[in-house]
C-alpha cells in the first residue's frame, strides 16, 4: 500500500515536471507577440498565484478573505509609484519584491486585529471592507496615486510578451513551491487544525494567531507580486482596475469550482473557468457574461465539491448514486 | 471655516441620510434573515432589487399605474420567486455548505444583471413620480416626498417582519431555526420549510428595497451590487441576524456617508463608512443590537 503511494506520488511529481517544460518550451513554439494562446496562457497565470494565494488562506487555514484584491492593488501602486517616481525601472524583480513585502506588511496589520477578534463571515465582511477602504484611498490620494485617473506610465520600454509570460510562470512557480512546502511541514498541519476546529487546535498547543497571520500574510505576498506584475503589463494603474473586485471573486470562483483545499485544485479551476470565459467570448460575444453565469450554477448545483472532488471521488460517487439501485446487484 | 455653516443645512443632512438609510434597511433586513437562518451572504440581494426596479419601471411605462401600488404587486410575487429560488437552487446547495451556496449567489447576481441588461439595455432608467420633486417643509429643512414615502415603507416591512416573527407559529421556528438549526430540527421544526419561507421574505423584501430605489433614484442593471455590499455593512452594524439592528445599521450607515460627504468631502464618504464598519466589527462583532451568544465561528 506505502509502496502504491509513493509510486504514484513519484507519477504526480513526473507529471508537474513534465507540464513545467511544456510550459517553458511553449512560447518557444509559437510567435509569442501574436499568439493568442500565450496570452491565454499569462493570464491564466496570473489568475493561478491569485487562486493558490486564496487558497492558502481560505482553502487551507479557513479564513474566507474577501479582501484579496486590497493586496493585489496595493502591489500594482507599489510598483506603479516607484517606478513613476524612478527609484526602480520597469520589470525590476526589487519593485516586485517590495509590492509582495508591501502587501504582507499590510496584511500582518490589518490580520493582527481582524484575525485575533472575528471568526467566519465576520472576517470575510471585514476584510472586504479593507479593499474597499484601500480604494476609495488610492482614489482620493491626489498627486500620490493621482486620484481616478490613475498612473499612466510610456509603454515605449515594452520588451516582449515572452517576459511577461516567464515572469507569470516564474511567479506561479515560486507560489506553488511555497504552498506545497507548507502544506508538507508542520505549519500546514497547523494550518489545517485551524480549519477543522479552532478551539481544540488552540487546546493541542497551536499558536492558532500566529499561523492564521502567517497564511494571510503568505497569501497576501503572492497576490502583491501578481499585482506588481499587472502593473507593468498595463502601463496603466488606476482603481477601477488594481482594485477591481474581480481580483478576488474570479479568483475565489476558480478555487472552489477546481476544489477548495487541494493542491491542484486552484490549478484545475484556473484553467478551467478561463477556458470557459474565453470560449464563451469568442463564440457568443453578446451571451457570454450569461453563459458564465450559467456554467458557474450549474457546476455548484452538480459539483458542490469542485473538479478534483468529482475526479479522485468518482468511484464513490458512482456508486453512491447506484445506491437505490443496490438490490438489482445484491443475491437475495 | 466654521464647522457647522448653518444648523438648518445640518439639519437636512441628518433628515437625509436618515432617509437614504431607511432603503440600506430594508434591504438589510432581507440579508440578515437569510444569513441568520441558512448562513449564506447572498449576494444576489442588490440584483434582485434592481429586477424589482425595473419590473416597476415597466409597469409605469406600459400602464398609467402609480408607482406606489407597485409594493402590493411586488410583494406576493417576490415571495413567489424567492421561494422558487430556494426550491429550485438552494435546498440543493445548502447541505454541501456555504462556500458552494455563496458561489450560486454570486452566479445568479451575474446571470440576473445580464438577463436585465438584456432585455431593459445596460442605459441608466429612472422612474417619473407626479411627486419626484416636490417636499414638505418644515422650519428651514425640506422633506422630500418620495424619500419619506420609502422611510415609511422600510418603516412598515421592519413591523411586518417583526410581528411575523413573533406572532406566527413560524416565525417562532425560523427563530428557533437561527438560533440552533440542529436543535430546532430535533424538535421537529422542518429546516426546508423555514429556510423556504426566511429566503421568500428576504427575496420579496428586496423586491420592496427596489421599489424604494426606483422611486428615490436613476439605476441600471449593475446598480445592484453596490447596494449588496452597502446592505451587508448594515447588517454588520445592526448584528448579524437581527431584524431591527438591519434596519438601525442601514439608518446608521445612511447617516455616515450623508454626514461624512457633508463634513469631510463627498469622496472619502464610502471610506468613512467602511472604516467605521471595520471599527465596529473589530469592537463589537456581534452588531449594536446583537446578542453576546451569537456565534461566531
Amino acid at each position: 500500500m506505502i509502496r502504491a503511494d509513493v509510486s504514484k506520488q513519484k507519477k504526480n511529481y513526473l507529471i508537474g515536471l513534465i507540464l513545467v517544460c511544456f510550459f517553458i518550451i511553449f512560447p518557444f513554439l509559437v510567435d509569442a507577440e501574436t499568439s493568442y494562446t500565450v496570452y491565454f496562457f499569462y493570464t491564466a497565470f496570473l489568475y493561478i498565484i491569485l487562486a493558490q494565494g486564496w487558497n492558502l488562506v481560505a482553502g487551507y487555514a479557513g479564513q474566507v478573505s474577501l479582501g484579496q484584491h486590497a493586496f493585489f492593488g496595493l502591489g500594482c501602486y507599489v510598483t506603479a509609484i516607484t517606478w513613476r517616481a524612478g527609484i526602480t525601472g520597469y520589470l525590476d524583480p526589487v519593485a516586485m519584491l517590495m509590492s509582495g513585502v508591501g502587501a504582507a506588511i499590510v496584511a500582518i496589520a490589518i490580520g493582527l486585529p481582524l484575525l485575533a477578534k472575528l471568526r467566519g463571515a465576520y472576517f470575510a465582511l471585514g476584510t472586504l471592507g479593507l479593499g474597499e477602504i484601500l480604494r476609495v484611498v488610492a482614489l482620493n490620494g491626489g498627486s500620490f496615486t493621482e486620484g481616478p485617473s490613475g498612473i499612466s506610465i510610456s509603454s515605449s520600454v515594452y520588451l516582449s510578451m515572452r517576459h511577461y509570460y516567464f515572469i507569470a510562470l516564474l511567479i506561479v512557480l515560486i507560489t506553488l513551491l511555497f504552498v506545497w512546502f507548507i502544506m508538507q511541514s508542520r505549519t500546514g498541519l497547523a494550518l489545517v487544525a485551524i480549519r477543522e476546529d479552532e478551539t481544540a487546535a488552540a487546546a493541542n498547543g497551536i499558536a492558532v494567531l500566529k499561523y492564521k497571520i502567517f497564511a494571510f500574510a503568505g497569501g497576501a505576498f503572492v497576490t502583491g507580486l501578481a499585482g506588481s506584475l499587472n502593473a507593468y503589463y498595463t502601463f496603466h494603474t488606476h482603481t477601477a482596475g488594481a482594485f477591481n473586485l474581480n481580483w478576488v471573486i474570479i479568483p475565489i470562483l476558480m478555487v472552489i469550482l477546481g476544489g477548495i483545499g487541494t493542491f491542484v485544485g486552484p490549478i484545475v479551476g484556473a484553467f478551467v473557468l478561463l477556458a470557459v470565459f474565453e470560449l464563451t467570448s469568442l463564440l457568443t460575444p453578446e451571451l457570454h457574461p450569461l453563459f458564465t453565469a450559467a456554467f458557474i450554477i450549474v457546476v455548484t448545483l452538480f459539483l458542490p465539491g469542485g473538479i478534483m472532488s468529482y475526479i479522485t471521488g468518482r468511484k464513490d460517487m458512482i456508486l453512491r448514486k447506484l445506491s437505490p439501485f443496490k438490490w438489482l446487484f445484491q443475491k437475495t | 471655516m466654521t464647522f457647522f455653516p448653518s444648523s438648518s443645512v445640518f439639519f437636512q443632512v441628518v433628515i437625509n441620510g436618515i432617509l437614504l438609510g431607511c432603503m440600506y434597511g430594508i434591504a438589510a433586513i432581507g440579508l440578515s434573515l437569510i444569513f441568520g437562518t441558512m448562513r449564506i451572504i447572498f449576494l444576489a440581494q442588490g440584483a434582485v432589487m434592481i429586477l424589482a426596479a425595473y419590473c416597476i419601471y415597466w409597469l409605469v411605462t406600459l400602464t398609467p399605474i402609480d408607482p406606489l401600488f407597485g409594493f402590493l404587486l411586488i410583494l406576493p410575487v417576490f415571495l413567489g420567486f424567492g421561494w422558487l429560488m430556494y426550491k429550485g437552487f438552494f435546498q440543493r446547495v445548502a447541505k454541501a455548505g456555504e462556500n458552494p451556496s455563496l458561489l450560486l449567489a454570486f452566479g445568479l447576481m451575474v446571470l440576473l444583471q445580464q438577463l436585465m441588461s438584456m432585455i431593459w439595455t445596460a442605459d441608466v432608467r429612472a422612474v417619473k413620480t407626479t411627486y419626484a420633486m416636490s417636499s414638505i417643509p418644515l422650519g428651514d429643512i425640506n422633506i422630500s416626498i418620495s424619500r419619506l414615502i420609502v422611510a415609511v415603507v422600510a418603516l412598515i416591512a421592519t413591523g411586518l417582519v417583526f410581528l411575523f416573527l413573533k406572532k406566527t407559529m413560524l416565525g417562532k421556528a425560523v427563530r428557533g431555526a437561527s438560533e440552533d438549526m440542529g436543535t430546532a430540527a430535533l424538535l421537529g421544526i422542518s429546516p426546508i420549510r423555514v429556510s423556504a419561507a426566511t429566503f421568500a421574505i428576504g427575496i420579496a423584501l428586496a423586491g420592496v428595497a427596489g421599489v424604494a430605489t426606483c422611486i428615490t433614484y436613476p439605476f441600471d442593471p449593475y446598480f445592484g451590487f453596490l447596494f449588496s455590499l452597502k446592505a451587508l455593512i448594515a447588517v454588520a452594524f445592526g448584528g448579524l441576524g437581527s431584524v431591527g439592528g438591519a434596519l438601525l445599521g442601514g439608518i446608521i450607515l445612511g447617516l455616515l456617508e450623508s454626514l461624512s460627504a457633508y463634513l469631510i468631502s463627498p469622496g472619502w464618504a464610502d471610506a468613512v463608512a467602511y472604516a467605521a464598519f471595520l471599527l465596529i466589527l473589530i469592537l463589537r462583532p456581534e452588531g449594536l443590537l446583537g446578542r453576546r451568544t451569537i456565534e461566531k465561528a
